[in-house]
């Protein structure tokens, strides 16, 4: 059976026809084969960064039909599979939109800005030598758990994309809660929360109005309970260095 | 200072803010409509509170200013946050649709700064009518138990039995209901204090104290409207 | 070629300690001077820069990806061995490293695996520091299980994202140096060629994939940590972007290559469903405890497998290895999927898949103990296939997954070439012909934090380094080779696009040098490679052009890499 699929990209947006797609298909492999008919017409293909194609890379980049990784919950684009769709129907594809993820080409978009907000401090500074014993730290297992859920984030972007107000604020607390619920991340508590909320800032990302859409379309489905721990270590962190 | 101010306007020191101001409000909201509902109890009940109110002199004062700051902080924060919404998205979305699920995105979320703008502006002008509306002097004036003071309740009363006055305000009330939606258990929120447990209960609480104080509000102008007797 | 692999003298329990103790030092402050190149972020090349940069070397650090933290290594799902014997079951440095010397079919160098279980605990020490969230127990403690068949319990995990975790730990660390200047952190680069001047790697030559731009890079050294290269076959469960070019270049710049054709199939993966699938998706192997494997007994057989009756059923792996049934090691449970399918009896739109039957187990358990113990695998199943695992039976074949071969090193994780060190699943010495579950995130680590720091060290302190700039000739020669490559890929405009030619190799590879090889079908594959290859650089079309953004412009230099490899793998079979 061939399912038609009609697909716009913006930029300009292109209208695209998708012959012989196919509903087992993943949405990424369809892009795939509407590139492979491109390149066979001689026009340009469309570019879109993707990796692992399991949902862990954190690359796929792309707002279909308006939501960030499309309609499946806790999924990646490269998760979503056309039996979600009908023979003949127009899909709409866009790419990430922020300012603190400026477009490269086609769907492809910068998100180095996240690199520089780890970068300003989502590390415990620990040398390569040095550690003690792993046991030697206890650690209750639901604290644990917790730090899991937050560390899971797989820094796609979707969280930026989908936010009304383009806000950061799912990814950087994904990371401060991550090491604030760990007794080796306290150390650096107090300065991480401040110098990475400093950064993303800079990066031009919207403030949080607590629309919690980024909870929403997280392939990781992280909580904003880590929001709430950002906002409860800043509150620490300022009563300590005013 | 200067560190605290730059605590206080980071994006997460504006969320306190907001948050703090925020629920500050709501309380007044709720004293508010208590003493409103004076009214139902009758003329000089509802004047003799407000005579009290004014009596509170330099106490009330205070609490004027405090009022004051706390909506110019909210006000002030919440542009700022919808002018940061634009610049940090310049090319909007051609298509924009909520997941659904989780999110807490919804009308009142998404129109806050409408909402709040035009509670701001009906604030002004209920204000000047009521604070600043007509005095002792330009014969709003009763007597109870030998003390002139203002008859408010003939000001109210006049001002509801228009109906332009009483459409307006029920629609700014619901308004308010809508700003309430959203922004009472985002306050909580945006003070760090809400988690997986406590999250649905204060977001079903907000749905309440919303529709409670929209309630609350708008049910005066249509009582007044339809059953009070004019100059009684 | 005389290989000298250098392994230290004394007993295989001490050669670590007599290396460290011999070797020579580069004083703190002579660090600075010396620029090394990290090619790749995975779990090698980050833990090697954050490492390296820690001890005060200027580290400029290469990913191909937007991001460092989206390498492959990020995928890796079961564990991390550690022989830190907590749970008291009698696990010991030696054993790990006996397991995994067995495991390996005695094909790997003893001196480098005691090493790699000697350093097996610093890593969960080191790992735990950085605040990676590893699995407890109510106590506190850290919780190991056991894994990939092993009968002690020494793997370390974080759910089902251990790769995850330990990879952003890692590049944690390796951020915290990109602040404090010690990393140039290079994105969206991918390394083209590795230049030789004076008989020694001292540089490498990349193209910024977002302008296109060819940009050189002068080190004193260069680490090679680009991972493996399963996607020679097209569909393997690497990611799209894990690809041979880097590796196949150093060897054409005379790196010598070990055990090509050592490549690990693991059995359970999610079938193929049709020429549009891109890559493969693995499921947990536990999945065999409780399922059973079979194929109908007619060949060609096209009714729904819950028609199919009992005895029109042939369960295979329990018909022929009676004592070990469904849980046959990998590799026989791999070979005899395709075998059946290559009698026609394989099942599924495209008869490459065999069925993983749960009927039994729920009916023996009920369906709520399969959930809890499969739930996640059962969805992921059902997400992609669209069929509901616990009604209709599973479909599973085998899937490229992992290359023990890579570019061979000696005992220093130094390649052939002085200068180019060769880390994690891009070199050969750790796995022999077959790694272990939960080792290949031990030896990325292993190699990155705990053994380059060394034996870098060693070879920077015991030669001299003229200065190099990027105007020598070798740079020039380089460039100008690229340039003339990239041209020419553009300048074919033929009738097939990279991806056909992609996926045709992948076939080759697959029947013919995948998981049974024979004479005829090697000499059949190198004859079909190389009129492949011939036809390749006559009638590939490349769309686009090299000044921007060109992923197929990527995918063709790398498709043609693969065909060489490909080739040398076919070959490297028959000895």
């Amino acid at each position: 059976m061939a399912d038609k699929n009609l697909l716009q990209i913006h930029g300009k947006f292109v209208d695209y026809t998708v012959e012989n797609a196919n509903s087992h298909m993943s949405f990424l492999e369809l892009l795939d084969l509407l590139n492979e008919q491109l390149i066979k017409k001689g026009e340009e293909p469309v570019e879109f960064d993707n990796d692992c194609r399991e949902g862990i890379c954190g690359s796929c980049s792309m707002v279909i039909n308006g939501i960030p990784h499309g309609p499946t919950k806790e999924s990646a684009t490269c998760q979503l599979h056309m039996r979600h769709y009908n023979d003949g129907d127009t899909i709409i594809v866009e790419p990430f939109r922020a300012k603190g993820f400026p477009i490269i080409k086609d769907l492809v978009v910068d998100r180095s800005a996240f690199d520089r907000i780890i970068q300003a401090g989502g590390y415990n500074s620990v040398n390569v030598g040095s550690a003690p014993d792993a046991n030697s730290i206890l650690i209750p297992k639901d604290k644990a758990d917790m730090a899991f859920d937050f560390a899971a984030c797989i820094g796609c972007g979707a969280c930026v994309a989908a936010c009304p107000n383009s806000s950061a604020s799912l990814f950087t607390a994904a990371k401060i809660s991550q090491l604030s619920l760990l007794p080796q991340g306290h150390p650096e508590r107090y300065r991480r929360v401040i110098r990475m909320v400093e950064q993303m800032e800079k990066e031009g990302f919207g403030d949080c109005s607590n629309h919690g859409e980024c909870e929403a379309v997280c392939p990781k489905g992280i909580s904003i309970d880590a929001i709430s721990i950002m906002r409860r270590e800043y509150f620490k962190a300022m009563l300590k260095n005013v | 200072m200067s560190k605290l101010m730059n605590y206080l306007t980071s994006s997460i020191g504006r969320k306190y803010l907001t948050g703090i101001t925020g629920i500050g409000l709501v309380l007044f909201t709720i004293v508010h409509l208590l003493g409103n509902l004076n009214l139902f109890i009758g003329q000089d009940s509802f004047n003799l509170y407000t005579y009290k109110l004014e009596s509170l002199g330099p106490l009330l004062e205070v609490a004027e200013i405090g009022l004051a700051i706390c909506f110019l902080l909210h006000a002030i924060v919440g542009v700022s946050v919808y002018l940061n919404k634009k610049k940090a998205r310049p090319i909007d979305y051609y298509v924009y649709n909520s997941a659904g699920g989780n999110s807490k995105q919804n009308f009142s979320s998404k129109s806050m700064m409408v909402t709040g703008s035009i509670i701001l502006i009906f604030l002004v002008i209920h204000v000047a009518t009521f604070k600043f509306g007509p005095s002792i002097e330009q014969g709003y004036v009763t007597n109870i138990n030998g003390v002139d003071m203002r008859d408010l309740y003939r000001l109210v009363v006049e001002k509801f039995k228009q109906l332009p006055i009483v459409i307006v305000y029920t629609i700014v009330m619901i308004l308010l209901g809508t700003h309430l939606r959203h922004g009472f258990w985002s306050a909580f929120q945006s003070l760090g204090l809400l988690n997986k447990k406590y999250r649905p209960f204060v977001y079903t609480l907000g749905i309440l104290v919303a529709v409670m104080l929209s309630i609350g509000f708008l049910i005066l102008p249509i009582w007044v409207y339809f059953f009070v007797e004019m100059g009684a | 070629m005389n290989l000298d692999s250098k392994i230290p003298s004394g007993r295989l329990q001490d050669k670590w300690d007599n290396y460290k103790n011999n070797i020579k030092l580069v004083n703190p402050n002579n660090k600075r001077k010396h620029a090394i190149i990290v090619v790749g972020t995975g779990l090698a090349g980050a833990s090697a820069s954050a490492s390296l940069a820690e001890l005060g070397y200027n580290v400029k650090t290469f990913t191909i990806l937007d991001s460092p933290r989206r390498a492959h290594s990020i995928a890796a799902q079961g564990g991390i061995n550690a022989a830190k014997n907590y749970p008291n079951d009698g696990d010991s440095i030696w054993r790990l490293f006996y397991d995994t010397i067995k495991g390996g079919d005695y094909r790997s160098r003893e001196a480098n695996v005691y090493r790699l279980a000697q350093i097996s605990s610093n890593i969960i020490d080191h790992c735990v520091a950085q605040g990676v969230p590893f699995a407890r127990e109510y106590g506190g403690l850290l919780d190991n299980r056991s894994f990939g068949g092993a009968q002690l319990s020494r793997t370390f995990y974080a759910r089902g994202q251990t790769g995850q975790q330990l990879l952003l730990g890692a590049y944690s660390s390796l951020m915290r140096q990109v602040e404090l200047k010690k990393v140039t952190l290079f994105n969206r680069r991918e390394m083209l060629d590795l230049i030789v001047i004076d008989g020694k790697a001292r540089g490498i030559l990349t193209r910024n994939l977002v302008t296109g731009e060819l940009e050189r890079h002068v080190g004193d050294a260069v680490l090679l940590c680009t991972g493996g290269y399963g996607n020679v076959f097209y569909l393997s469960t690497n990611a799209k972007n894990s690809n041979a070019t880097a590796a196949w270049r150093c060897h054409k710049k005379g790196a010598l290559f070990a055990n090509p054709c050592y490549t690990q199939i693991h059995p359970t993966c999610i079938p193929v469903s049709g020429d549009y699938q891109s890559k493969l998706t693995l499921m947990s192997e536990s999945l065999r405890n409780d399922g059973r494997v079979w194929v109908p007994k007619k060949p060609n057989d096209k009714r729904h497998p819950n028609e199919i009756p009992e005895d029109e059923r042939d369960y295979y792996l329990e018909r022929k290895y009676p004592s070990f049934g469904n849980l046959v090691p990998r590799d026989i449970a791999s070979r005899n999927a395709k075998q059946v399918c290559d009698e026609g009896r394989g099942v599924g739109d495209t008869g490459l898949a065999v069925y993983l039957d749960f009927a039994d187990a729920i009916k023996r358990l009920g369906k709520d103990v399969i959930k809890a113990r499969y739930g996640n695998l059962f969805d992921m199943y059902e997400r992609i296939t669209g069929e509901n695992p616990y009604e209709v039976p599973m479909r599973i074949y085998p899937a490229v997954h992992y290359t023990m071969g890579g570019l061979w090193v000696d005992y220093e994780l130094m390649s052939t070439i002085p200068g180019l060190f060769v880390l994690g699943e891009a070199n050969f010495s750790d796995h022999g012909a077959n790694r272990l579950g939960a080792s290949a995130l031990m030896q990325g680590l292993a190699d990155g934090y705990f053994i380059i720091p060394y034996t870098l060290g060693n070879y920077i302190a015991s030669n001299t380094f003229n200065k190099v700039d990027t105007n020598s000739d070798e740079f020039k020669i380089s460039e100008e080779n690229i340039r003339r490559e990239v041209k020419k890929l553009l300048s074919i405009k033929g009738k097939k696009t990279v991806l056909d030619f992609h996926r045709e190799l992948g076939h080759i590879m697959w029947d013919y040098v995948g998981m049974s090889r024979n004479k005829q079908g090697l000499e059949k594959a190198i004859k079909d490679i190389q009129s492949l290859k011939e036809e390749f650089w006559n009638n590939v079309y490349v769309p686009g052009d090299d000044n921007n953004l060109n992923k197929y412009l990527e995918f063709a230099g790398r498709v043609a890499d693969f065909i060489e490899l490909g080739e040398l793998m076919a070959k490297r079979c028959f000895t």
